[in-house]
This record gives C-alpha cells, sequence and structure tokens, in this order.
C-alpha cells in the first residue's frame, strides 16, 4: 500500500493509547473482581454483575453514540460522523449480545428461569434487535452515501423508541424483577469498588473497540479512494 | 397538501384498476387464518377465543407487510420513484399521501378479515363495532406510518422483502402491545382503558411527525 493510503493513521501493529489504559483497568478488574467478597445470598452466581451490568452500560453507550452521531450525520452530511456511528452500534451490539448471555445464566442461579419478560430485559433485547436491523440496513443498502442516511434515520428512530417501549411494557409486561437501581449503597460491603472497576473497565473496552473500528472504517475508505484513483 | 392528495389519489386509482395488492392481501391473510387453524391445539374455534385479539393483529400485520412491501415496489418502474422526489413540495406531503392510501387499501382488508374472525372464534365484533374500528384505525395508522416509511427504505436495499419485517417490527411493539390489549378488552365485553388509548395516539402521533420529518431523508432520486 502506499505512503498516502496508510498516510493519518496509526501502524496495525502499534498499540493505541486507549489499549494501554485498557490493559491496566483490565488487571486492575481481574484482581479486584478476584479478592470481592462473595455474596451470603447468592454466592458465587453474583460475580456475573461484575460482567453483566458493565456490560449493559456499554452497551447503552453505543447506542447513545450512535443516536447522536448520526443526528450530527444527517446536520453537516459528514462521513466521519457515519464512521462513528457506525463502530458505535458494531460495539453496542457486542456489549449487548454479552449482557443478553450473561444475564440468562445469572437469572437462572437466582430466579431460576433462563428468561422472564421483565420490563428492562424486554427493553434491552428489542433495542438489540433495533440495532441488528440498523446493521443490516448497513450491509444491504448500496451505496455508502445512502447506507449513512438510512442508518442515522433508523438510528435515531431506535432512540426515540426507547421511552416510548418503555412506557408500553410497564403497562403490558410482567412485574419488574431487576432491582431498581444498582447503586453503590444497594451493593454488599466491599463490592463497591471492585463494581466501579468493572463499569470504567467496559467504557475503557468501548472507547477501544470503537477506535478500532472507526480507524478500520478509515483504512476501508482511504483503499476504496485510492482504488477509484488508480 | 397538493402533493399528499395526487400521490393518495393515483395509489387508490392505480389499485383500484389493478387490484393485485388488494387481493394478495386478502388471499394471504385468509391463509393465516387457515394456518392458525392447523397450527392452535382446539383449532381456530370459539374455544381459543382468549386467543382471537392477538392473532387477529398477527393477521393485520402479516399482510399489512405484504402490501407495504409492494407500495414503493410499484414506484421503481419506469424510475417513478426519483419523479415523486422531485416533487415541488416538501418530501414529507408524499410520505402522507403514501401512508394514507396503505391505510384506505389495509381498512378493506382488515374489515373482511375481521369478519372472518368474528365467524370462526364466534366473537360479539357487532355490539362493540364502533369503538372496535376506532381502535384498529389507531393501531392502523400505526402499522402503515412505520410500515410506509420503512418501506421507502427498504425498496432502495438487497433483499427489500426481508429488510422490511426487521426493520418495521421492532418499532411496532409499542403500538401491536396498545392495540392487542384494547381489542381483547373490548371483546371481552368491557370498556377500553385509558392508557392503551393514550399509547396508540402518543405513539401515532410521533410516528407520523417523525415520518414527515424524517422522509427528507429517505426519499431520493
Amino acid at each position: 500500500m502506499s505512503a498516502s493510503v496508510s498516510q493519518g493513521l496509526a501502524s496495525p501493529l502499534s498499540v493505541r493509547p486507549t489499549g494501554w489504559v485498557l490493559a491496566i483497568f483490565v488487571a486492575l478488574y481481574a484482581w479486584l473482581v478476584t479478592i470481592a467478597p462473595i455474596d451470603s445470598v447468592q454466592g458465587l452466581i453474583q460475580k456475573i454483575l461484575y460482567v453483566h451490568v458493565p456490560c449493559a452500560f456499554a452497551a447503552y453507550l453505543g447506542f447513545v453514540v450512535t443516536a447522536v452521531s448520526g443526528g450530527l450525520y444527517l446536520w453537516k452530511s459528514d462521513l466521519r460522523f457515519d464512521r462513528v456511528a457506525a463502530a458505535g452500534a458494531e460495539v453496542g451490539v457486542l456489549f449487548c449480545s454479552l449482557m443478553i448471555t450473561s444475564g440468562p445464566i445469572w437469572a437462572k442461579g437466582t430466579w431460576g428461569h433462563w428468561w422472564v419478560w421483565d420490563a428492562r430485559l424486554t427493553i434491552t433485547l428489542m433495542l438489540w434487535f433495533v440495532f441488528l436491523a440498523y446493521l443490516l440496513l448497513r450491509s444491504f443498502t448500496e451505496g455508502s452515501e445512502r447506507a449513512a442516511r438510512f442508518s442515522a434515520v433508523y438510528g435515531i428512530v431506535g432512540a426515540l423508541l426507547i421511552p416510548l417501549n418503555y412506557y408500553a411494557i410497564e403497562l403490558f409486561g410482567n412485574a419488574a424483577m431487576h432491582p431498581d437501581n444498582l447503586e453503590r449503597d444497594s451493593l454488599g460491603t466491599g463490592m463497591g469498588w471492585p463494581f466501579l472497576v468493572s463499569i470504567l473497565t467496559a467504557s475503557a473496552a468501548f472507547f477501544h473497540l470503537l477506535v478500532l473500528r472507526i480507524d478500520l472504517a478509515k483504512r476501508r475508505s482511504s483503499l476504496e479512494q485510492f482504488a477509484e484513483d488508480l | 397538501m397538493n402533493v399528499l392528495l395526487a400521490v393518495l389519489w393515483k395509489d387508490l386509482v392505480s389499485e383500484w384498476r389493478s387490484r393485485d395488492r388488494l387481493i394478495a392481501m386478502l388471499v394471504f391473510s385468509l391463509l393465516v387464518v387457515l394456518v392458525f387453524h392447523f397450527a392452535l391445539p382446539g383449532g381456530a374455534t370459539p374455544r381459543n377465543a382468549q386467543h382471537a385479539p392477538g392473532l387477529l393483529w398477527i393477521a393485520f400485520v402479516f399482510s399489512a407487510l405484504l402490501g407495504l412491501g409492494r407500495a414503493f415496489q410499484i414506484e421503481l418502474e419506469n424510475d417513478a420513484l426519483a419523479i415523486l422526489a422531485l416533487a415541488p413540495a416538501d418530501r414529507g406531503w408524499v410520505f402522507l399521501g403514501k401512508a394514507l392510501a396503505n391505510l384506505v387499501i389495509l381498512s378493506l382488508v382488515q374489515a373482511v378479515v375481521a369478519s372472518v374472525f368474528a365467524i370462526v372464534f364466534e366473537l360479539p365484533i357487532l355490539a362493540v363495532a364502533a369503538p372496535l374500528a376506532g381502535v384498529v384505525l389507531l393501531g392502523s395508522l400505526g402499522l402503515c406510518a412505520v410500515g410506509t416509511f420503512f418501506s421507502a427504505m427498504s425498496v432502495r436495499t438487497r433483499f427489500s422483502e426481508m429488510m422490511l419485517p426487521v426493520l418495521v417490527i421492532p418499532p411496532l411493539v409499542p403500538v401491536l402491545s396498545a392495540a392487542v390489549s384494547a381489542t381483547a378488552e373490548l371483546l371481552r365485553g368491557g370498556e377500553v382503558t385509558f392508557s392503551s388509548v393514550q399509547l396508540l395516539v402518543v405513539a401515532d402521533l410521533i410516528y407520523w411527525i417523525v415520518g414527515f420529518v424524517l422522509f427528507e431523508y429517505v426519499l431520493d432520486e
């Protein structure tokens, strides 16, 4: 590849600053989760908390990034915002899938069922479908400008759905099983710091993957430009 | 406004002349009733009347998806979609015209399907005809707004038949849950709760306004 194609992009082998931050957090996270006290009621399975909730946090972060970047793309017509939106959706779907996988394992151990139609669970499942549809729409739409425009619109509609779905599920869904909040006071003694670090680790992982994904999109578009110039 | 009326009139006249979409939707929704009969333990009989509201809305959604898929497909012929995009008015009016035409066509199908449901499940629809029609209209307004909006999008994608349901069903959940709940309340002989109607009205307003505003970014030459 010529120098002009890789201009402004990091070498594939170099580690970005976000990668170093993530490495430090992962080490701290592993240590804190290992020494965190075992819940007296739920036992060892409660430690899924340090995977499940941070994944949920990162998933919602991804969906917010997608909706906001999509709105900015429609406003400014700048493809850089579209790259951020697409990266946010992909990383968001990844974390959402991890959340939907870790949740039932925890639920079977504590509630006795793999799946319940709890309000928060249902709304997250629907968001997962919205963003899977978003990714399908991107890959099936021809033309990068049109794909960017369509997916920006779908991302905004997906974000608008959150309050509407929440209201619908509160009205017609089953009783809530998730706790109302997960403030530090609701956690047992010694669980606060591991929980906080797990959220920070998921955020660091989110931003690292987001940066890598944006970088990949940049490389792809440089390569397409290069091929066109030839 | 003129664009709205022109698009509405054009769609209804072309449907009246060919009647292909209407007939396909009708036959398909009746086939869905047949499938329900063989899929339900005990069949599509009065014994399963408690499931009828949900099944009725499934039949409505399936037939609507079939018709909505064609709504913009026909505009691809002779590149009519590009001409629509060049109409000398806000593209939101094209959306409103298309969505209203879809609503009229869907309503005709719904009247037949609801009658068939009333016969096979022995539902007391005549006793609650007016409020039931109101609930079905509110649900269909949301269905047609979401469906028309994403039909314009899916027609520009590869595998448009597959993309339409994938795009439409997630945003339909609030409308469907409220419509099914309100229909069930009516068919049980009760009154519709305010919260169901409120959710339907709020969702409809959001979808029609969002559709009108964002259609600018969906319809292109």
